[in-house]
């Protein structure tokens, strides 16, 4: 299990169009990936909405979890990079 | 009439009134894409925006701009009121119910003033979506819909 933890990008955080950008990018994972920030429950990162249910801020820290290390590192990469501009 | 009745699935009802569009006539390429989920939109007539089906209140974003119910059969329902109305960060909006809350179709959930807020968003047009598209399908779209008519039937795959 690799799990690494990142600091937001997105400047209105993770909301629709950052979070169907990282689902997208999940879906395509054969392994599970979790997403989480602390002290709140882990959800599935091919689901956008489950992403939005985070509520994760610009600069929140937030923790990617698979058996996939290049799945973690791409989604890690997507959440600290601004998907809104 | 009878088709709606012709098979099993769960309906989806606009949550406010105005005009019912397909998904792909969404001015925002990632809504109208379907990277966010398949569904339909309305460019609504009034700031009064109510549940779609009954369920679950399973999200109401902080920046109330956006909520999501989870029916009783599992299907994901998102309401993204406008476009870059996250921007907002709440102003002009009120929540009416919380996250976790069981809600019935037809419940407002959130409110806003619809004249106040158009200038400043590109567009209140409001995508109403199945986000778990994993799981369920649509099965059936109805746009031209009459009033009060679902306007898509999802079913579990």
């Amino acid at each position: 299990m690799t799990t690494q933890t990142v600091v937001v990008g997105s400047p209105v955080g993770l909301h629709a169009r950052p979070a169907a950008m990282i689902a997208t990018a999940a879906g395509a994972y054969e392994e599970e990936i979790l997403l989480s920030i602390e002290g709140e429950d882990e959800v599935d990162a091919t689901s956008a909405l489950m992403i939005m249910t985070l509520g994760a801020d610009f600069g929140a820290s937030v923790t990617v979890e698979s058996e996939n290390a290049a799945a973690v590192a791409e989604i890690a990469a997507l959440i600290a990079k601004d998907l809104d501009s | 009439m009878l088709k709606m009745f012709k098979k099993k699935g769960e309906q989806i009802f606009a949550p406010t009134a105005g005009t019912v569009m397909a998904l792909a006539d969404v001015p925002d390429p990632v809504f109208a894409s379907g990277a966010v989920g398949e569904g339909f939109a309305v460019e609504p007539s009034e700031g009064s925006f109510t549940s779609p089906v009954d369920g679950e209140l399973i999200l109401v974003a902080k920046t109330l701009h956006a909520f999501a119910v989870r029916t009783d059969g599992g299907a994901e329902i998102l309401v993204h009121i406008g476009m870059d109305t996250v921007k907002l960060k709440g102003a002009g909006f009120t929540a009416h119910r919380a996250k976790g809350e069981q809600v019935k179709r037809g419940d407002v959930i959130i409110t806003c003033d619809l004249a106040q807020m158009t200038p400043l968003v590109p567009s209140m047009v409001t995508p109403v979506l199945l986000t778990n598209g994993k799981d369920f399908a649509i099965a059936e779209t109805e746009i031209g819909a009459a009033d009060g008519t679902p306007i898509i039937t999802v079913r579990k795959k």
